[in-house]
């Protein structure tokens, strides 16, 4: 029988997918004017994953919160931009959260259920925001299939032959901001880390932005369904070591990557993208809807 | 895009702070505007910009920056150029001890100076490997040299500017129709096109009917647009084309046409008009540029002001009369001084380029109001006359005379004071018909000539003191082949037959 756990990871898991899905289509995120996602981001992006769990091992606990609180502050004034559109608002909505996560962590401790009820939600946002700055900044379908194929490789190795992952997740457990959507404690806890989230949330809104609505639903199911299932049976067989989630994700992704651009040939642009599928608000201006 | 970032810091270092431009960053930045249109279909204009037109400054700002450049390049100019050498000696200043108000203190740089010995203003430690001259439609032509460095950068300057502002794109076919001697300008941009990946061709200044039959020539190049789509063109040469293809029954149907950029001389807003109707809905663009001051540039804004960077040079409004700044809406010519890191090798502190503007009155409103403005151009200061009521320049002339449609363009004109005001003389469709004078003269008052006298010719050899127009630069062509059958470049052979240049 499944735990609680399961189902409140899941159903963050699930609400970071379906609302970077709505975010994307729905609102504009302040991209930068020049410049798209390329290949080469990609490289430097694994460069920093493969760097940044040696450095937040490094450095003293009170640094690297300061580290997340900073980053997260600018994440979340930057995902309430485009909804509420008033410079104070912004600043109150990501204050207040940012607050609420290291309050919770404080007062109610960093195993409390108030403080991963907080503390899920604020990444549940952050990845949203994130994910949809990435899709809109016009990364291709094939380079995040790519970011997924070498993380599969790289998370074996990280999270199943080498105790990094396991000793990085251990050890920014108890602060805030801390990068894991995570439920209970002991045998009963659940969590799953926010490199999983991102890529798992980002992969449809590129695939949809290659290849279409369908393309993109397709992965959405796919990912939630191979993480559900992973998770599942991690509980049902009651395994209690960490599982490398994107060596199963990857490959997943690259062979949806492979089979929609054999179907549909080349991948569509942004501006491809937006003229054949116009956002709810172009639709408006323009009156179609 | 992390690249990106790094190369747009790289360049805002340059332009903050006055340090050499680095290629690569240029380079990069031209491949990352490329790579956004074809991602995004285009860049926001105001947004792409705002992050590469250089920073915006208030006043004091603006003064700080421009004190400091300035004196760099009179320590540059002290020690390493014989003119500002002596200059500076004579008048025992320390050029690294310049206070802002001395800079207006100091004497400008004539053009007679720079005409005379251009060697003077080249620095001693750099390499010269450009030399350019302008086109001496005033006077004789100036020489003024560049290194390879400043060549390249100003290349993927004028590349990153055409970009941004969505001007041109790799699908163009861009008619030069400018003098082949106009070097500088020609080289940068036919280089910017090539940057960019449009097809460029330099059609020189020829008979207008083989310009108009180029730009009215289909084309099958893969991944180009049927037609000319692009063209850049001194003002009286598309007088001459709007004339000529009219006169011929072109309609804006023959063109693919899409924008125009209008240059080298005062365009003005009749000529604007009248082009319309032989090229239709195409987007005019009249920035000014000189070649001794380049790559300092000014900027039409949606009001119609010059708008000018700060960052690339300083720029001064000085009354002629006095030699002191012209207050607001006084009439003053264009001194400038470009600045580093824009210019290294022809040093000019204060050149005064002898073109007349105005100080805007009030504040701006327009959609570059952040950046330091005066009105459009008025014409050069020796074709300007000065009279009891004031002055009346090329501009007050010219607007009044293109927009009448008995004016043939480009108009062909000259104007000098007499007593009471000015004399003008100009070529006109029907000078006997009563109508005609009327019409004109009422466009001279309304524009605040005062004519004391109106002399209307039919033919240009009539006019007693023409202004120069750079259309008459044209460039001639072989004869007409015998066994050519039906045309030469769009003329028929009768046409051709009649035509002096062939």
């Amino acid at each position: 029988m499944l735990m609680t756990s399961f189902y409140v990871v899941m159903a963050f898991t699930a609400s970071a997918v379906l609302l970077g899905w709505v975010y994307f289509r729905n609102y504009q995120t302040a991209r930068p004017s020049i410049g798209v996602l390329n290949l080469g981001d990609v490289a430097f992006m694994i460069g920093v994953i493969i760097l940044l769990p040696y450095l937040y091992l490094a450095l003293p606990l009170w640094l690297v919160a300061a580290i997340f609180a900073m980053a997260m502050l600018s994440i979340l004034y930057f995902v309430a931009e485009p909804v509420l559109r008033i410079r104070w608002a912004n600043w109150v909505v990501a204050l207040s959260l940012i607050g609420a996560d290291v309050g919770a962590n404080l007062y109610f401790g960093a195993t409390s259920a108030t403080f991963f009820l907080v503390n899920n939600t604020v990444l549940v946002l952050a990845v949203v925001g994130v994910t949809s700055l990435w899709a809109q900044s016009g990364i291709k379908a094939r380079d995040v299939a790519v970011l997924g194929g070498v993380l599969a490789l790289y998370d074996l190795i990280a999270t199943s032959l080498l105790p990094l992952m396991t000793d990085l997740i251990t050890h920014l457990a108890s602060i805030p901001f801390a990068p894991v959507v995570n439920w209970g404690v002991s045998h009963e806890r659940f969590v799953i880390g926010i490199g999983d989230l991102l890529l798992a949330t980002v992969f449809p809104l590129a695939m949809r932005k290659a290849f279409g609505r369908s393309a993109g639903i397709a992965a959405m199911a796919i990912n939630l369904g191979a993480i559900a299932g992973t998770m599942a049976f991690l509980q049902l067989a009651k395994v209690e070591v960490g599982v490398p989630l994107m060596t199963g994700l990857g490959p997943l992704m690259v062979l949806q990557y492979a089979y929609w651009v054999r179907r549909r040939g080349q991948e569509r642009t942004t501006w491809e993208y937006l003229r054949a599928e116009p956002l709810d608000h172009q639709r408006a201006a323009s009156g179609r809807i | 895009m992390f690249k990106t970032a790094l190369a747009q810091l790289r360049f805002a270092a340059s332009v903050g702070l006055g340090r050499p431009f680095a290629q690569w960053s240029l380079d990069h930045l031209i491949d990352a505007i490329r790579e956004t249109k074809r991602e995004f279909g285009a860049l926001d204009v105001e947004d792409g910009g705002s992050q590469l037109g250089g920073p915006v400054l208030d006043e004091e700002t603006r003064h700080e920056l421009h004190l400091r450049r300035f004196r760099t390049q009179a320590v540059r100019a002290a020690q390493e150029t014989s003119y500002y050498a002596h200059l500076f000696e004579k008048l025992s200043l320390k050029p690294d001890r310049l206070r802002f108000d001395d800079i207006a203190h100091l004497p400008a740089t004539p053009k007679e100076a720079l005409r005379e010995d251009p060697g003077a203003f080249v620095r001693r430690t750099t390499t010269p490997c450009f030399g350019t001259t302008t086109t001496g439609t005033t006077n004789k032509p100036t020489s003024v040299y560049f290194s390879s460095h400043e060549m390249r950068t100003y290349i993927a300057l004028a590349t990153i500017g055409l970009l941004s502002t969505n001007r041109i794109d790799e699908s163009d076919i861009v008619q030069m129709s400018t003098s082949s001697r106009a070097t500088l300008g020609n080289t940068c941009f036919a280089g910017a096109c090539a940057h960019i990946g449009a097809l460029v061709y330099l059609a020189g200044l020829v008979e207008p009917l083989r310009a108009l039959a180029l730009l009215a020539e289909e084309s099958s190049i893969p991944g180009k647009k049927p037609k000319v789509s692009y063209m850049s063109i001194y003002a009286s040469y598309l007088g001459e084309l709007v004339e000529c293809g009219l006169q011929h029954g072109y309609t804006p149907d023959d063109f693919g046409l899409e924008r125009i950029a209008v240059g080298g001389e005062l365009v003005s807003e009749g000529l604007k008009e009248r082009a319309l109707k032989l090229f239709g809905p195409v987007e005019v663009y009249d920035d000014y540029g000189m070649t001794e001051t380049w790559p300092f540039q000014g900027q039409s804004c949606s009001e119609g002001h010059l708008h000018f960077d700060p960052t690339s040079g300083m720029l001064e409004v000085i009354d002629p009369e006095t030699g002191t700044p012209a207050g607001s809406g006084q009439a003053g010519t264009l001194v400038v001084t470009p600045l580093p890191p824009y210019r290294e090798v022809t040093i000019l502190l204060r050149y005064d380029t002898q073109d007349m503007v105005r100080q805007i009155e009030g504040p701006l409103t327009c959609n570059l109001r952040n950046l330091q403005a005066t009105s459009p151009l008025l014409g050069k200061l020796r074709l300007a006359t000065r009279h009891e009521d004031g002055w009346t320049f090329a501009r007050d002339v010219l607007e009044a005379l293109e927009g009448a449609d008995e004016v043939p363009l480009p108009a062909r004109y000259g104007f000098w004071a007499v007593p009471g005001g000015v004399a003008v003389e100009v070529v006109v469709r029907r000078s006997a018909e009563p109508r005609v004078r009327r019409a004109i003269e009422t466009r001279l008052e309304e524009r605040g000539v005062p004519v004391r006298e109106l002399n209307l010719v039919e033919h240009r050899g009539e006019l007693q003191r023409p202004l120069p127009l750079r259309c008459d630069l044209k460039e001639s062509a072989f004869g007409v082949p015998a066994d050519s059958g039906g045309d030469v470049f769009g003329l028929t052979l009768k046409q051709a037959a009649g035509r002096e240049d062939l």
